[in-house]
C-alpha cells in the first residue's frame, strides 16, 4: 500500500500557507545559532558546539563540514537532517559535476543542487521537509571583483578610443563573436548563501541563522563594513557569537570554518606541479583559542 | 574498409599558434568510394571560442554534434556563462565514455582559447573518450596518416594567425588530396582573442 | 534494384521512384508508389527492406500530419528532415533497426526555397541539390554532376530526369518498370506524367 503511492504531507492551508514548512522553520529557530561573514579575501562560518553532558567528547562532534575543497557548510536546526544533506551535497557535487566536467561545482550550482533536494522534500509523497537552514560558503574561480572593475575601466577607454575592427574572410567572414546575452562572465571570489527548508536560497554579505539569529543579525549590521579582511571577519564572528552564546567560549565549544587562500599544507604532498590546496578548512581548537585571547 | 570510421570518410585537424588556435575540416560525405555530398562540415562552434571537430560515421557526427549543442546550451543556461574549452573537453570525454560498450564511431577534436588566460587549448579523443592533450597539433579522420606527415613537416611553434591559417590550410589540403575518402573543399577557423575568422577553401573538386 | 531520384531546381523539387515492387527476382507489382506525402509541401521517397519501408514512412507521415493538425501549421522540409533523422538515428541503436533509405524533398512554405535531403538507413543526413539511392547513384549522380544547375526550370528538370531514366533503363540488368514522378512546388505536390513506353536503345 504505502509503496504504491502516498500523498505529500506538505499541503496548502486555506490561507495559502504551507504550515509544515513553517514548522520546519520553527525547528530551525530553536537550533543553535550559526553565522557567516563574507570578506574580500574569504569567508568565515562560525557556530557554537553545545554538548549536553560534561562526559561527551567534544573533539568528535563537528557541525561545520567540507563539501568540496573550496566549499564548506554549517547548519542550524536538526543535526540528523543536516548529515543527510551533507552526504547528498558531497555526492551530487561529484555525480552531477566533477565526474562530468572534472572540476568542482561553483558555489551557486552546489547551492541550487542542495536547494532542489530540500524543495523536493516539500512536494514529494510521504516525506517531511528538512528541519534545517544552511549556510554555504565557497570560493569560485573566475573573474574577481577587482579585476572586473579594472576590465570595465579598460572597456570604457577602448570605447572612447573608437575604431571598430571588422572581421575579414576570403570567401566568408565571421568577424563578430557570438552574442553574450546568455553568457556573461563567471563572477569569481567568495560566495555566501543561506538555504531554507522551503528550498529557497539567498546570497548574503553576512547573516545568521538559528535561535538568536535576529540579535546576531542586528549586531552584524552594526559591525559589518565593506572591504572587510578575513582576519577582521573572524574577529567579528567571535564577537557576534559572544553576544548570543550561552556557555563558555573556548576552542572546544566554538567551531569555525574559513574559506581563504589555498591551504597547500593540507594537500599531503609537496612539489607537485599545479596542485592547489583546499580553500576551505576548519580552524583547530588551538587557532580558535588564539583568536579568543586577542578578542 | 567496412570499419564504421571509414564508411563516410572525412578529415579534421587542429593547431596551436601564438595566442591563437586553428581548426579545420574537409567537406566530403561519401558512401565508400561514392561521394554523396560535398557540403558536410565537421567542425562545430559551441560558444565564443570553443570548437569541436568530428570525423567518423556521419550519422554519429550529426548525433554527437547535436548532443553537445544540447549539453552546452543547458550548461550556459544553468551556469550563466560560456563553457571553457578545457571543461568542454572533459564533458566530451565523460559523455563518450558513458557509451563505453556501444560507442559513437567518431574521433573528436577540441580547439579553443582559455577564456581567463587566453592560452591556446587543443586536444583529441578516441571514440570512448580517452583524451590526447597536445601542445602542437591534433589530427583525426581517414587522412590521419597524411595529416601527421603534413603537420609534422609544416608546423612550427608560435605561428601568428595568418601564418597559422596558411599552415593548417596547406596541411589539410595536401593531406586530403592523398586520401580518396576526404576532400571536396574545407572549412578553416582561426580563433584569436576576440575574433574568429571562418574561411571556406574550395580545394580540388575531384 | 529500387530506384530513387531527386532533383531541385529554381522553384521546385522533383522526386522519382521506380514502380516495380520486387521480392527476390520476382516483380509483384508494376505500379508501386514508393513515396508518401508528409504535408502540403513535403514529399518523402523510400527504399530498403520490404516491411520496414512503408511502416517507417507511414509512421513519419502520421507524425507530420499530427503536428499539422495540432499546431495548424506545417513543419518545414528541413524540420521534417531533422525529425526523420532523429527517428532513424534512435532506431539505428535499437534492437531491430529500420532498414530504410530516404529522399525528402520539399519547398519551404514561407521562403518558397526548394530543398532536398538525402538520408540513408544509418541516419546520415545531407542537404543536396540532387540525389539518388541504390544503384541509381552510380549511374545518375555523374550525369547530374555534368548537367544540373541550381536555377533550372521544371521543364529542364524533367529533361534531366528523362536523361537519368534512359541511362538506368540502358544499364540496369532488371526492369524497374518505369518511374513515378512527383513535383513539389509552392502550390503543393502533383504527379507528373512520365512516358514509360519509350524504348531505350542499348549502346
Amino acid at each position: 500500500m504505502a509503496d504504491r503511492y502516498s500523498f505529500s504531507l506538505t499541503t496548502f492551508s486555506p490561507s495559502g500557507k504551507l504550515v509544515q514548512i513553517e514548522y520546519a522553520l520553527n525547528a530551525v529557530n530553536q537550533g543553535v545559532t550559526a553565522l557567516g561573514i563574507k570578506a574580500t579575501n574569504g569567508i568565515v562560518l562560525a557556530t557554537e558546539k553545545k554538548s549536553s553532558s560534561p562526559l561527551a567528547d567534544p573533539s568528535s562532534l563537528a557541525k561545520i563540514s567540507l563539501i568540496t575543497p573550496n566549499i564548506g557548510m554549517v547548519y542550524s536546526g536538526m543535526g540528523p537532517d543536516y548529515r543527510v544533506l551533507v552526504d547528498r551535497a558531497r555526492k551530487v557535487s561529484h555525480t552531477g559535476y566533477k565526474r562530468i566536467y572534472n572540476e568542482y561545482p561553483p558555489t551557486r550550482i552546489l547551492v541550487q543542487d542542495v536547494a532542489r533536494v530540500m524543495q523536493e522534500a516539500t512536494q514529494s509523497g510521504g516525506v517531511r521537509p528538512y528541519g534545517v537552514s544552511l549556510l554555504v560558503a565557497g570560493w569560485d574561480e573566475g573573474v574577481l571583483p577587482e579585476e572586473e572593475l579594472e576590465k570595465a575601466k579598460l572597456a570604457k577607454q577602448a570605447a572612447a578610443g573608437a575604431g571598430v575592427g571588422a572581421g575579414q574572410g576570403e570567401e566568408e567572414g565571421e568577424g563578430s563573436k557570438l552574442s553574450d546575452k546568455t553568457g556573461g562572465i563567471l563572477k569569481g571570489g567568495p560566495m555566501l548563501y543561506q538555504v531554507d527548508p522551503s528550498g529557497s536560497y539567498f546570497p548574503w554579505k553576512a547573516t545568521a541563522i538559528g535561535k538568536s539569529a535576529t540579535t546576531a543579525k542586528t549586531f552584524l549590521e552594526k559591525r559589518y563594513t565593506e572591504g572587510l579582511e578575513l582576519e577582521d571577519a573572524v574577529h567579528i564572528a567571535l564577537l557576534t557569537l559572544k553576544e548570543t552564546i550561552e556557555g563558555e567560549m573556548n576552542g572546544e565549544t566554538i567551531e569555525i570554518g574559513i574559506v581563504g587562500a589555498p591551504a597547500d599544507h593540507l594537500l599531503g604532498v609537496e612539489g607537485v606541479e599545479g596542485a592547489v590546496g583546499p580553500r576551505f578548512r576548519k580552524l583547530t581548537p588551538q587557532e580558535i583559542e588564539d583568536y579568543l585571547t586577542n578578542l | 574498409m567496412s570499419s564504421p570510421f571509414s564508411i563516410n570518410g572525412g578529415a579534421c585537424v587542429a593547431m596551436v599558434g601564438k595566442d591563437c588556435v586553428a581548426i579545420a575540416c574537409d567537406l566530403r560525405l561519401g558512401l565508400q568510394a561514392l561521394t554523396v555530398s560535398n557540403n558536410f562540415p565537421k567542425v562545430f562552434q559551441y560558444g565564443d571560442n570553443v570548437f569541436l571537430g568530428l570525423t567518423g560515421l556521419a550519422t554519429d557526427v550529426s548525433t554527437v554534434s547535436d548532443l553537445f549543442r544540447y549539453k552546452v546550451n543547458m550548461y550556459r543556461l544553468r551556469e550563466e556563462r560560456h563553457i571553457a574549452p578545457r571543461t568542454f573537453a572533459n564533458l566530451v570525454s565523460s559523455s563518450l565514455y558513458e557509451r563505453r560498450f556501444g560507442p559513437y564511431f567518431v574521433s573528436p577534436v577540441v580547439a579553443g582559447l582559455d577564456p581567463t588566460t587566453g592560452a591556446p587549448f587543443i586536444c583529441g579523443f578516441d571514440s570512448i573518450g580517452c583524451i590526447d592533450f597536445a601542445k602542437d597539433f591534433i589530427v583525426s579522420g581517414t587522412a590521419t596518416e597524411q595529416l601527421f606527415g603534413m603537420c609534422e613537416s609544416l608546423w612550427e611553434p608560435d605561428l601568428g594567425p595568418d601564418a597559422l591559417f596558411e599552415t593548417i590550410s596547406q596541411s589539410l589540403l595536401n593531406a586530403v588530396d592523398r586520401d580518396a575518402l576526404s576532400g571536396w573543399g574545407a572549412h578553416v577557423y582561426i580563433i584569436e582573442k576576440d575574433k574568429v575568422t571562418k574561411r571556406l577553401l574550395k580545394g580540388r573538386q575531384d | 534494384m529500387e530506384v530513387l531520384l531527386g532533383i531541385t531546381g529554381k522553384d521546385f523539387t522533383l522526386i522519382a521512384a521506380s514502380k516495380a515492387a520486387m521480392r527476390g527476382a520476382t516483380i509483384l507489382k508494376v505500379s508501386d508508389d514508393k513515396t508518401r506525402q508528409l504535408n502540403k509541401h513535403t514529399l518523402m521517397a523510400f527504399s530498403g527492406e520490404a516491411g520496414d519501408t512503408v511502416q517507417f514512412a507511414e509512421y513519419i507521415q502520421a507524425n507530420a500530419q499530427l503536428y499539422s493538425m495540432r499546431n495548424e501549421t506545417d513543419l518545414s522540409p528541413s524540420a521534417l528532415a531533422n525529425f526523420v533523422r532523429g527517428e532513424l538515428a534512435s532506431s539505428l541503436r535499437s534492437r531491430k533497426p529500420y532498414n530504410v533509405n530516404l529522399l525528402l524533398g520539399g519547398v519551404d512554405p514561407i521562403t518558397h526555397k526548394p530543398s532536398l535531403y538525402w538520408l540513408d538507413y544509418l541516419a546520415s543526413l545531407a542537404p543536396v541539390p540532387y540525389a539518388a539511392h541504390g544503384y541509381a547513384q552510380y549511374y545518375c549522380l555523374s550525369l547530374l554532376d555534368k548537367h544540373h544547375q541550381p536555377d533550372i526550370s521544371l521543364e529542364r528538370g524533367m529533361e534531366l530526369l528523362r536523361l537519368c531514366a534512359d541511362e538506368l533503363k540502358r544499364r540496369l540488368p532488371i526492369d524497374f518498370k518505369g518511374l513515378i514522378v512527383k513535383v513539389v512546388t509552392k502550390d503543393g505536390i502533383e504527379v507528373k506524367p512520365f512516358d514509360e513506353d519509350a524504348v531505350v536503345r542499348g549502346t
